[in-house]
């Protein structure tokens, strides 16, 4: 416990914070280890702000606002950022969208200046919502709908909440996005893309004095806007077991089991994270040791979390070898389960925990891209900057017993959902 | 509800004061960039064992962790009938050694945290600093002494065929393992497929002989990086390496060159790159229903790493499609016409054989478009020159790409193991930025032509056949085949009959005879007239079609209310008039409507089939069925699908001639409703055919009209017979036959 803490230590990420008055959160982190930058932005606003009739709006908005701005006209953007040298993307997740470019180091005024104009005041034609609408259906088709097991994530989130906007996948519903109107946009980029409502970090090859200068002339005079309330749903979750089978086209059973769990960044959030590790970490984690190598029931295993700031969930999945029957799989899963709820977590194998989360904050460290969006989840998402040292702490105050809590708490089986998916041929006529 | 269409102004009447706060910026341009920081490609050691292992040595004590790769090299190697030893070779190299079992080396590598793969060509690890020592313990174990476990084995096959199972429903995996074996060809390293067959040859024997045979010091690479001094790599090399000293292997050198090892057989390396070859071609692995259409073009290139042009054909693939959003065919292919959501090129230099290839998803609608463009663009690449601007964002980017990489110390290794595999020159990473500088227009204009082969292109396309098969015929260029189709195996897609037993093709038929009412309920009609509303490669259609007593029939086609095809057959002689004029049907056309041309054709099968035969029991859509095939006497024939449970006939594949082509049409009838107390299918789906996709609902069935001979008269003129002339001897001199 104490190493994986003096690795942390060590590894500590410099930076130094402050507010603009419009409200811009702005965290700087220096490192002149390569000659390169990361300007970031992550905004407040996920599809869980998205209205009911609208689902999938807050994506298919990162998409229009690579389209241009009062000054960068369509296609222009992506080739400012290119011509320099840099590379650009963004993601949206159920809480939050984010944008970077990482540059160059000599051409920071350039992520600040098309940061600024995207937040001030970006601007989209109507060909760039027609293609772009396209684009976002190519999307959803490549991502879910052409993949085997691709609507995993959709049907487990659809059967776990009943009201709660976590209920809708982020890629949304094509006809929801084909009915917006330009109100519609209008309205979105005023209440959410707003410097109240985001955090801007720049991590690299910097001057942070010279940086937090540069950022001034940028941000601050982008008008504040009025404060953003995230939605209030209570959603306490499936009270029974639910139950769904989904014909796909596959040829192998699979078997997912998502379970309700805690917000991010609370404590018991972190305990779940050490369930998911002792399931599926590695390859003497309980799942992948029982069901691939014992019992040869599974190719395929995993743990993990949905880390959703008002309540995620933990998934866990299998697929079959060939010959095994979703039941037996389940069955199979379930005994892995009922094992740490029954008799807990031995001391030396919860120790095999804390070594690989101390590896895997070391390679956290590795590259800057990473630093800056830890920094600005660190900060929007779990309301602290300084967690992004300290969160090992919050494992290391764990013990084996809140495991085997958590696991009691949070994996139980009268209030989960179970969804077999099976090969579409095995469907009765 | 659409957008209007007018540009739209986010917050438009909120900026005005923006302005006027930012006085100080000129927003209305992008700032100009400082001077260009200096980029410092990072120093390695090398030194060499007594046994020949070369150690390569990078330091960076920025993060307490080091990475660990083992590399060794050769040739690379077909597998013949055993493909699969080598897939599996690395996963069972790190379940067990001489003292530990897989369950000891997993326990192992995640108490300290650390991440552990090995492969066919070594292995590669990441541990803290701290555990270095335990881990280069288990490395060196692996490297020198793996046991490789039956059971291991066992395990890991079982796990390999299920993967290739899953394969089967898995777009991305077949165009994958296609895309290979398409583009390299069969008994090609880089073209093998694993299939269930090769799995169950692999054995033990196969795995120690290829360890036994590759993994050498003298032909071997130990990488260390990050938090390590040079002596402390010499010290841990020493440990774990110094000592090992493989015995000699017996090989057999046959006169070919070719190489005999004893347990796995005869060993055939590549010796000749593949370079393309061939006309333009299609391959289609079939995917009914998907929701969209893979498609990958690509060739096989003789260009290695060390070529002098290989710099100028990256430049060029970067302006085509290499990772820039501003590449001309995610421009083209997204941005502008919003057909998918990303589309990619890659031009890979390798030392033994290079490739090329496309990819994108596409909706099926616009998959043949989606090709035509992606060939548009290999062919703009090769005819003209770039724009400055277009070389300048491509040279920029590849510059900052280089700069970036540099952030992970593995990189600074993996330049130095390049440069030895690939016999670069010494300053090849150090001199990069400026190679890349010098690259001009005319240099990248010449790199397409040397590296871009539209003409010789496979396109291999995974998707829905019914839909695409007739689009992507216009886009081969290659004969009998014009679209190869193949399985999810790369092989060429067979149907699979499962043997059926106390059944017979009268048992099948006479089943769906009473299935659609009974003989008898057929048996009182005597003619029937069917309209059908028929959409095809975007026209409405409608299609009446009148059946008489003995096979007489007659057919019309409109389109907005004009005729535009009417066949008719009068017991004798047949006849189709269209745009063409009019003609008389003989041989296998007039054949094929003698035999397709009743409401039921089945009762007439001792007339007008010359054999009928059940083939056996398949699946369509997971549905069991039974196929019959019925050979018509003129040649030609049909393969008809009955439902093994409700006994109705679901599909007919017809091999049919149309105006002198081939076509392969398949019709699929459901939704049977009665009419006259038979059950006739009201919706009917036809593809294959000279139209293309057909979707038909049948509008209305009437029965028992009267309809007299007179009606279905052909119109045709007399016959006359010509008397029969001996053909002249022709002067070969005068007149060579033209090849073909």
């Amino acid at each position: 416990m104490l190493a994986a803490s003096t690795t942390a230590q060590q590894s500590a990420i410099n930076y130094s914070e402050f507010d603009l008055d419009n409200g811009l959160h702005v965290i700087l982190h220096e490192d002149h280890g390569t000659p390169i930058v990361c300007v970031s932005v992550m905004y407040h606003v996920g599809s869980k702000n998205e209205d009911p009739t609208r689902r999938g709006f807050a994506h298919f908005f990162e998409h229009l606002l690579f389209e241009g701005s009062e000054h960068i006209d369509r296609g222009e953007f992506s080739k400012h950022v290119e011509k320099a040298g840099g590379v650009l993307n963004a993601n949206t997740t159920a809480d939050r969208t984010y944008y970077y470019e990482v540059l160059p180091s000599n051409q920071l005024e350039l992520g600040l200046w098309l940061e600024s104009e995207r937040m001030l005041h970006a601007k989209v034609d109507q060909k760039g919502v027609d293609t772009q609408r396209e684009v976002v259906k190519e999307e959803r088709r490549q991502r879910y709908e052409n993949q085997p097991y691709g609507t995993i994530l959709l049907e487990a989130l659809d059967h776990a909440y009943t009201t709660h906007p976590y209920k809708w996948p982020t890629i949304g519903f094509m006809e929801d996005l084909n009915a917006a109107t330009e109100a519609d946009y209008q309205a979105f980029y005023k209440r959410f893309y707003v410097p109240n409502n985001a955090v801007l970090v720049i991590a690299g090859d910097i001057d942070p004095v010279k940086a937090r200068e540069q950022v001034t002339r940028y941000f601050a005079g982008i008008p504040r806007g009025a404060a953003v309330a995230q939605p209030q749903v209570v959603d306490p979750g499936p009270t029974a077991e639910t139950r769904a089978v989904i014909h796909d086209r596959i040829q192998l059973p699979a078997v997912v089991l998502s379970y309700r769990i805690p917000p991010t960044g609370s404590a018991d959030f972190y305990a779940v994270e050490l369930v998911n590790r002792l399931l599926s970490g590695g390859n003497s984690s309980r799942l992948n040791r029982a069901l691939k190598d014992q019992q040869q029931k599974a190719i395929a295993t995993g743990a993990f979390s949905l880390p959703f700031e008002q309540g995620g969930l933990a998934i866990l999945y299998a697929i079959a070898n060939m010959g095994v029957d979703a039941q037996a799989l389940e069955t199979a899963m379930d005994n892995e389960v009922r094992r740490i709820q029954s008799e807990g977590v031995p001391k030396a194998e919860f120790d095999k925990l804390l070594a690989q989360l101390e590896m895997e904050h070391v390679n956290d460290r590795s590259r800057i891209a990473g630093i800056a969006s830890d920094l600005a989840r660190c900060h929007m998402l779990l309301g602290d900057t300084k967690l992004v040292n300290t969160e090992m702490d919050r494992y290391l105050a764990l013990s084996p017993a809140d495991l085997k809590r958590a696991a009691q708490q949070y994996f139980k089986p009268d209030a989960r959902v179970v969804l077999h998916y099976l090969p579409a041929s095995q469907k009765q006529p | 509800m659409r957008i209007p269409a007018a540009p739209l102004a986010l917050l438009a009447g909120l900026l005005t004061q923006s302005v006027a706060m930012n006085a100080q910026i000129d927003r209305s341009r992008p700032p100009a960039p400082g001077p260009a920081p200096a980029v410092n490609v990072g120093a390695h050691e090398l030194f060499t064992l007594g046994n020949g292992l070369r150690v390569i040595v990078v330091e960076n004590h920025k993060l307490p962790k080091v990475e660990v790769q083992v590399r060794f090299d050769h040739a690379p190697l077909a597998q013949g009938s055993s493909i699969g030893y080598i897939d599996l070779f690395g996963e069972v190299l790190e379940a067990g050694t001489a003292t530990r079992d897989k369950a000891a080396i997993d326990e192992q590598v995640d108490r300290l945290g650390a991440y552990l793969t090995a492969n066919s060509e070594g292995l590669s690890a990441s541990v803290l600093k701290k555990h270095l020592g335990p881990m280069m313990d288990l490395i060196g174990e692996l490297i020198t002494a793996p046991a490789f476990p039956e059971a291991e084995l066992a395990k890991a096959r079982q796990r390999a065929l299920s993967q290739v199972e899953q394969r089967k429903d898995d777009p991305d995996a077949i165009a994958d393992a296609v895309g290979r074996a398409m583009t390299f060809g069969g008994g090609h390293p880089y073209g093998e497929v694993v299939t269930e067959a090769t799995l169950r040859q692999v054995n033990r024997e196969q795995l120690v002989t290829y360890h036994a045979k590759f993994f050498r010091p003298e032909a071997g690479y130990l990488v260390l990086v990050g938090d390590i001094t040079a002596k402390e790599a010499k010290d841990l090399a020493r440990d774990h390496f110094g000592k090992w000293k493989p015995a000699p292997r017996y090989v057999v050198v046959e006169e070919d060159g070719s190489e005999t090892l004893p347990g796995l057989g005869p060993v055939r390396f590549l010796k000749q790159a593949k370079t393309p070859s061939g006309p333009r071609r299609v391959v289609l692995v079939d995917r009914p229903g998907a929701a969209q259409s893979i498609i990958r073009v690509g060739f096989p290139l003789n260009l290695q790493p060390k070529d002098i042009r290989n710099m100028a054909a990256q430049v060029m693939n970067t302006i085509l499609g290499g990772g820039v959003f501003n590449a001309r065919l995610m421009q083209n292919l997204r941005e502008d016409k919003g057909w998918t959501y990303g589309t990619y090129s890659s031009l890979e230099a390798d030392r033994f054989n290079g490739h090329f290839h496309t990819t994108a998803k596409v909706r099926t609608a616009v998959t043949d478009s989606a090709i035509a463009e992606t060939i548009k663009e290999l062919e703009r690449m090769r005819q003209g020159r770039v724009s400055a601007d277009e070389l300048e964002l491509a040279k920029r980017y590849m510059a900052g790409s280089f700069a970036r990489s540099l952030e992970d110390p593995r990189t600074v290794a993996r330049f130095a193991l390049n440069t030895h595999l690939n016999e670069l020159p010494p300053d090849h990473y150090a001199t990069y930025l400026k190679r890349l500088e010098a690259v001009t227009a005319e240099d990248v204009q010449a790199a397409a032509e040397a590296f871009l082969h539209p003409d010789n292109a496979v396109i291999m396309v995974v998707g829905d056949k019914r839909k695409l098969l007739s689009k992507l015929e216009a886009l081969s260029w290659s004969e009998n085949p014009k679209v190869l189709e193949v399985d999810h195996n790369a092989e060429r897609a067979m149907e699979q009959f499962e043997r059926v037993q106390g059944i017979t093709e009268k048992d099948v038929i006479e089943k769906y005879l009473a299935a659609i009412g009974g003989r008898e309920a057929i048996g009182r009609i005597k003619d029937l007239r069917m309209d059908i509303a028929a959409q095809a490669m975007g026209n409405e259609l409608q299609i009446t079609q009148w059946y008489g007593l003995d096979g007489l029939f007659r057919s019309q086609y409109k389109s907005n209310g004009v005729t535009v095809q009417e066949e008719s057959y009068d017991g004798e002689r047949a006849m189709r008039s269209g745009p063409q004029g009019k003609r008389e049907l003989e041989d296998m056309e007039l054949g094929e409507m003698q035999f397709n041309g009743h409401a039921i054709p089945e009762l007439h099968y001792a007339r007008t089939a010359e054999r009928v035969m059940l083939a056996g029991r398949t699946r369509i859509d997971g549905r069991s069925m039974l196929k019959v095939v019925a050979q018509i006497a003129s040649g030609g024939s049909v393969g008809d699908y009955y439902d093994e449970i409700t006994g109705l006939k679901v599909r007919r594949v017809e091999y049919r001639q149309v105006d002198d082509q081939n076509y392969t049409i398949t019709t699929d009838y459901a939704d049977y409703q009665p009419t006259g107390g038979v059950q006739f299918p009201r919706t009917i789906t036809q593809y294959g055919g000279p139209m293309g996709e057909v979707t038909m609902q049948v509008t209305s069935i009437t029965v028992n009209q009267n309809l007299q001979p007179a009606f279905f008269a052909t119109n045709l003129p007399e016959r006359v017979v010509e008397p029969y002339v001996e053909p002249k001897e022709e002067n070969p001199l005068e007149e060579s036959p033209k090849e073909e």
